[in-house]
């Protein structure tokens, strides 16, 4: 496996264990590429509605410029009221009735079209893919199979797959991060309490998280999702609560070990506080299983919300996500792309998220395996 | 040691009380209750009456309204209505099913054989493939074959069993693909779900109780295999999944640890055969972390995933626990949470024992 280098490190000053194995994980190709292609594939997705959207991100009309993508513009301004008769799809224009403040959104891809044809200094500037992901193309028709126009078909509400399955990647993302972070935030919190104080703190503290981990999670989290009508930050704190557990029993364990060393001990004898060497001295020390471990809890956190997604009880309606979509395949067993299409979007990214997992953890706690012969 | 487990399996008791007691009052405090289902029903029924009923709307009466109290003690301090519930479950009184109408413990017991049955098949077949997979890995570690077995451990590391399942479901379930396995369910419910061969040999007159109803138990011996395997095969396979790529992993890993031991190389230097080394001495040392898993998988193994028993409609212990929930039937919802914690809780000190009759250098205090 590999051995940090002796040439590399600098004499002088020793590099400190965190970049040594920061240093290590980038050396790890596997681990290091899916981080990168995975941390690019989430900071594009907040370009998102720039990429994917039915919203036209430049219109030149009449010598004015408009920026749609960032403002909403009434119909009118792009002349819907003048041509109306010509577009029969335009149904439903602020125009039709003639009342002028009421803003409604405009169809880009149809006023693309028709500048087009009108030729002209006018122009339309849509997204690379110009759907959005709540947008419902009941003309075309619901359940629609793979395309050219909608590359992963239509769900059974008549929207594109592909845009939601995207939008559903940035969601899961999100969830799980954020559930991840405040779970081990209070993970760490309180299994170094337990670990640093002891005694009977640790004694009864355990009992306590013993409890709540015994608690039969995904069905709490369904009573309470059911009851409460769940929104994406009911949700986060929903599993953040049942999310800690684990990582206070590894926390806790490093704590026990780590305060019987010599260097607690001359930390206590120099005076300071608990809380000093808690945070400054021992925590640094104990990290190592929380980096270890998150890549984990975040493949868990995202198939969980998935899970809930599939059983009806996650985001409320009209949020893109891929374990709704599996419901609708299950629901639609001849729809394959249903099914495939999110799965393989779940796949791919918890196996990049996998082989981060993997490669942090061997750069961080390195096992070298001997191999027969 | 005695010692050490005995305390264990008291302390399981004040683990019990605080996990159920904690759910009892979640469960008392989330609106959709039996008392609001009442008012519903009773709403329903007016709304069904019509005018001629008359007086105020949704109005049940009040001697209805204190007997639904009482029933769930609902009129009690939720710490008390919590006791009353505990007494009953000690003296094996689950309660009795709103929905059904029936004991939660007859419900249960129904549907015990049928979680068990997918739980047990496909966590036997899981250790049944992973130990050798894990052996032949750890043996030929960086070969093309651990590379490629890899590629389908990935599959099943990165994709819970359920979700596999509805991929099952659309390739060869009867979607656009292959129509080889039925949609789900336990076994046949009717004639003409059984698979075409068995309806080729069995009269359906012959299956047929006196009333024109389908009795499975009325088929022959062949045709009962031949009907449950056909069921079984989709929703076991994700069973198998679930666990299987973990189980191959730690078999692996923990084999090349132990390889990599003094032990081995003094075994080695002996002259020992290397076959004799790794089945006879390594293998030994290497399964104990998978023995640990054993008592943690009982309450998957005994009460399923309910996630997969909805993917496939199996009308198991799971399945029974999530529409309960869905529904707010509570002792049902109660009943089953309880067998599930008690057998987590169990399963937990199982594994510890285990380890510890397997693994004599573990010495638990």
């Amino acid at each position: 496996m590999t051995e940090p280098n002796a040439s590399e490190t600098n004499p002088a000053k020793p590099a400190s264990p965190l970049v040594l194995r920061l240093r290590r994980f980038r050396r790890l190709r596997r681990g290091y590429y899916s981080f990168l292609l995975l941390a690019a594939a989430y900071v594009l997705s907040f370009l998102l509605p720039f990429l994917m959207s039915d919203r036209a991100l430049v219109v030149r009309h009449e010598g004015t410029v408009y920026f749609p993508a960032l403002w909403s513009y009434p119909n009118q301004i792009f002349g819907y009221s003048q041509s109306l008769g010509l577009f029969e799809d335009v149904v439903y224009s602020p125009a039709t009735f003639g009342v002028d403040s009421v803003e409604t959104s405009t169809d880009y891809r149809e006023l693309k079209e028709r500048f087009e044809k009108s030729g002209g200094s006018n122009f339309v500037w849509l997204p690379p893919f110009p759907y959005s992901p709540t947008e419902q193309f009941l003309a075309e028709g619901q359940l629609r199979a793979p395309d050219r126009e909608h590359w992963m078909g239509t769900d059974d509400r008549g929207r594109d797959v592909f845009v939601r399955l995207a939008y559903g990647f940035r969601i899961s993302m999100t969830f799980a991060l954020l559930v991840t972070s405040i779970a081990y935030a209070f993970g760490t919190l309180v299994g170094s309490l337990l670990g640093y104080f002891s005694g009977w703190v640790d004694l009864v503290g355990q009992r306590f998280v013993e409890i709540w981990g015994g608690i039969p999670f995904l069905y709490t989290v369904i009573i309470i999702s059911a009851a409460v009508g769940p929104s994406f930050v009911v949700l986060v704190l929903i599993l953040a609560t049942f999310g800690w557990i684990g990582i206070s029993y590894y926390i806790r364990g490093e704590f026990y070990r780590e305060k019987a060393k010599d260097y607690v001990a001359a930390a206590i004898a120099t005076g300071e506080s608990n809380l000093t060497i808690m945070v400054r001295h021992v925590l640094p020390n104990a990290l190592t299983p929380i980096i270890a471990f998150a890549p984990f809890a975040i493949v868990a956190n995202i198939t969980t919300l998935v899970a809930l997604d599939f059983l009806g009880f996650g985001l409320p309606a009209p949020t893109p996500s891929w374990g709704e979509l599996m419901k609708q395949g299950r629901a639609n067993i001849r729809e394959w792309h249903l099914v495939v299409f999110p799965l393989l979007a779940m796949f791919t990214t918890l196996q990049l998220i996998v082989f981060i997992g993997e490669a942090v953890r061997e750069a961080f706690d390195p096992k070298v395996y001997s191999r027969m012969r | 040691m005695t010692a050490y487990f005995v305390r264990r399996f008291l302390l399981v008791v004040p683990t019990f009380i605080g996990v159920t007691l904690i759910a009892y009052t979640i469960m008392r405090y989330v609106p959709g209750g039996p008392l609001d289902q009442l008012k519903m029903q009773a709403r329903a029924a007016q709304a069904e009456g019509g005018a001629s009923i008359g007086g105020e709307a949704g109005a049940i009466p009040e001697e209805a309204l204190e007997a639904a109290k009482k029933a769930f003690h609902l009129d009690k301090h939720v710490v008390v209505a919590y006791v009353y519930w505990l007494g009953d479950l000690v003296t094996g009184n689950l309660g009795e099913s709103y929905f059904f109408q029936e004991p939660v413990g007859k419900l249960v017991v129904e549907r015990f054989p049928i979680s068990i049955f997918f739980g047990l098949t496909g966590f036997v077949l899981a250790y049944l493939i992973s130990v050798p997979l894990g052996i032949v890995k750890a043996l030929k570690h960086g070969t093309s074959f651990d590379f490629f077995s890899s590629a389908t451990i990935f599959i099943g590391y990165s994709i819970p069993g359920w979700a596999i399942g509805t991929l099952l479901l659309v390739f060869f379930a009867g979607g656009e693909f292959y129509d080889w396995f039925p949609l789900g369910g336990f076994r046949s419910t009717s004639y003409f779900e059984l698979p075409e061969f068995v309806q080729s040999w069995e009269d359906p007159a012959d299956v047929e109780d006196d009333f024109g109803r389908f009795r499975w138990n009325r088929l022959g011996y062949l045709s009962k295999v031949a009907d449950q395997l056909w069921h079984t095969v989709l929703p076991v396979f994700c069973y198998m999944m679930g666990s299987f790529a973990t189980l191959t992993i730690l078999m692996k890993n923990s084999l090349m640890e132990n390889i990599g031991q003094d032990y081995v190389r003094t075994a080695f230097a002996k002259g020992l055969h290397p076959r004799r080394v790794i089945f006879l001495h390594v293998l030994r040392n290497s399964l104990i972390p998978l023995a640990t898993g054993l008592g943690r998988a009982l309450s998957i193994v005994m009460a399923g995933s309910y996630l997969i028993e909805l993917v496939f409609n199996i009308d198991g212990l799971g399945m029974l626990g999530f529409n309960s929930i869905v529904r707010r039937d509570y002792a049902v919802v109660m009943g089953v949470l309880a067998i599930n914690t008690m057998l987590t809780l169990v399963g937990n000190i199982l594994s510890d024992v285990l380890y510890a009759l397997i693994d004599p250098r573990i010495r638990f205090q």
